[in-house]
Order: C-alpha cells, then structure tokens, then sequence
C-alpha cells in the first residue's frame, strides 16, 4: 500500500510570514519548488504558491504575511494513496504538507501523486497480467485434456 | 481508448502578444488553470506559466513589458482526436506540461499532463474490472475441474 510519506517530497523549504515577497520569490526559485510553507516557532501557518507570490507583486504587496495561504489541508505520513488523491480530485488545493507531531516532515503535491497513480498502475497491470497467465494456461491446458481433441492426437 | 478531447479544458484564459505582464498576472491569479495561452489571430504561439512570471519577477519594470518577452515559444500542439496515450509520449518526450489543443487552426482547449496520466488510469481501472471478470471465469473452471470433475463423473454413471 502506498502511503504519503512513500511519495512526499522531503525537501521542505520554509520562509517566516515577515520575509519579503521576494526572498520568497528567489528561493522557491533556487530550490525550484513550486511552493513553500511559511512556518512560525516551528509550526505550518500557511503555504505560499507561485500564485500568491504574482498576486503578491501584483496588489503591491512586500511581505509573505500579506499573501500567504492560510487556508490548507495537511495530511499525515500514513494517509493513503487513494484518500490523498481523493483529495486532489476534490480540486481544492493540489499540495499537502505531511506533518507529524507539529512537525512538516514532506509535502505532496499533484506532481507526487500523478506519479505515484502512473508507478502504481503499472505495477497493478503487470501483477494482474502475471496472473491471467498462469490461470489463462491451465485453463487451456485442462480444455485440452478434456477434449476429444487429446485422444484423437495422442490416440 | 479515450481521446485528448475528453480530457481537455474547453475554457482557456487567452492573450496577444502585445498585451502586458501586468494584464496575464492579474489573468492568472484569478483562474485555475496556471497557464495562459498567447495567440495570433486564434492560433497559439506560445504558452505562459506561473513560473515564467516568478522567474522574472525581480526585473525591472517587468509588468509593462509584453508577455512575449517571457512566454515560452513555439509551443507543442495537440488535437482533439489524438488518443491519450499518443499524446502521453509526446508529454513524455518533452519538459512542458501544459499543451494547447487546436482544431481547424483554431484553439480549442488546453490538456494537462496530469490529466492525461489520471484519465489514462482510470481506463485502465475499467480494463482490470474485465480482466478480473475473466479470472473469476478460469478460476471457477479450475475449481470444477479439481474438486468436481471426479465425484461428478462417478455419480453420472461411472
């Protein structure tokens, strides 16, 4: 079973809610991450994407504080697959710091997730191909051996 | 197999390449999409994220510039008729994510490479369900062949 701590990204990178737009901007830029969390005494209050950053600049703005998103779902390291990707098929928001004990320990976002749907599909498929196979094959060969076919070849 | 038309948003957020910065950024934070596609008489010439924005946020004056100066050009195509898993390859073969979706020379939608992975995996979830129905079929054969066969053809007169 996949869980969210198999498919989060471990790299975190966290800016304070009075750090500039900017700061913000340069460094989810150096590290190329599409969003930041924005934590306060070791505490997520909030997520900060490219969006919040262009509205930012756009509306005038110079702190993180100003823009930031505070309105974000965490999930645990133990969450499942299928329950995140209900989530993102919910479409309300596409990234989900792991958090546990108070902690950010790795975020997902829809980028983890597709990958993880493709990765999982395909192990799914080959599993199941494997055995249809093997059922497909006896099935053929007990058809065989019930046939008028076997005694007429084998006498 | 289900074509990139199932999969496409119809309601794509569009510029000219005259248009300023300014005018896509404020375009951008209000729809969903991430991505603005700039066009020339209703044909795409090139693409426009959230990071290409970001990416040039520190630039001076960059929000009277035109959106031709950031906008990734020339863009890659899909049509509504490609199969899904034909525009997967060109998905995989490229760095972009988003492609502009054109019919008849004219913009019709816009595809994301996450949506052509989701959609793919749940025809195949469709697929498995046959898959398991005929599984069922040979394992019940096997059952009656192991446990039945024999009992059953002492009885009938054996």
């Amino acid at each position: 079973m996949i869980r969210a701590k198999n498919m989060m990204s471990r790299e975190v990178i966290a800016v304070s809610q009075n750090s500039s737009i900017m700061d913000a901007a340069q460094l989810s830029l150096s590290k190329s991450v599409s969003s930041l969390v924005v934590m306060e005494k070791e505490k997520i209050v909030a997520v900060l994407s490219e969006r919040d950053i262009i509205a930012g600049v756009l509306l005038k703005k110079s702190k993180v504080k100003d823009v930031m998103n505070k309105n974000f779902t965490t999930i645990g390291p133990n969450t499942s697959f299928n329950a995140v990707s209900r989530l993102l098929r919910q479409k309300q928001t596409i990234r989900f710091p792991v958090v546990e004990n108070d902690k950010v320990i790795g975020i997902v976002t829809e980028t983890d997730i597709v990958q993880a749907t493709r990765d999982f599909t395909r192990l799914h498929q080959v599993v199941q191909d494997v055995i249809l196979t093997i059922f497909g094959v006896a099935t053929a060969f007990f058809l065989f051996y019930f046939s008028p076919l076997r005694v007429w070849i084998f006498g | 197999m289900a074509k990139v038309r199932k999969v496409m948003l119809t309601d794509v957020p569009t510029l000219k390449k005259e248009d300023k910065v300014e005018e896509a950024a404020r375009l951008l934070t209000k729809t969903d999409n991430g991505c603005l596609i700039i066009v020339e008489n209703d044909v795409p010439i090139g693409i426009l994220t959230e990071l290409d924005i970001v990416r040039h946020i520190k630039s001076k004056n960059i929000m009277k510039q035109p959106v031709s100066s950031i906008m990734s050009s020339p863009v890659r195509f899909m049509t509504p008729d490609m199969k899904l898993d034909e525009a997967l390859k060109i998905i995989d073969t490229k760095r972009f994510r988003k492609y502009p979706v054109i019919e008849n020379n004219r913009l019709v939608g816009l595809v994301t490479k996450n949506d052509v992975i989701l959609a793919i995996s749940d025809n195949m979830k469709l697929h498995r369900a046959i898959q398991n129905i005929v599984l069922i079929l040979f394992v019940l054969f096997e059952l009656f062949v192991f446990i039945l066969y024999e009992p059953l053809k002492q009885y009938l007169g054996g």
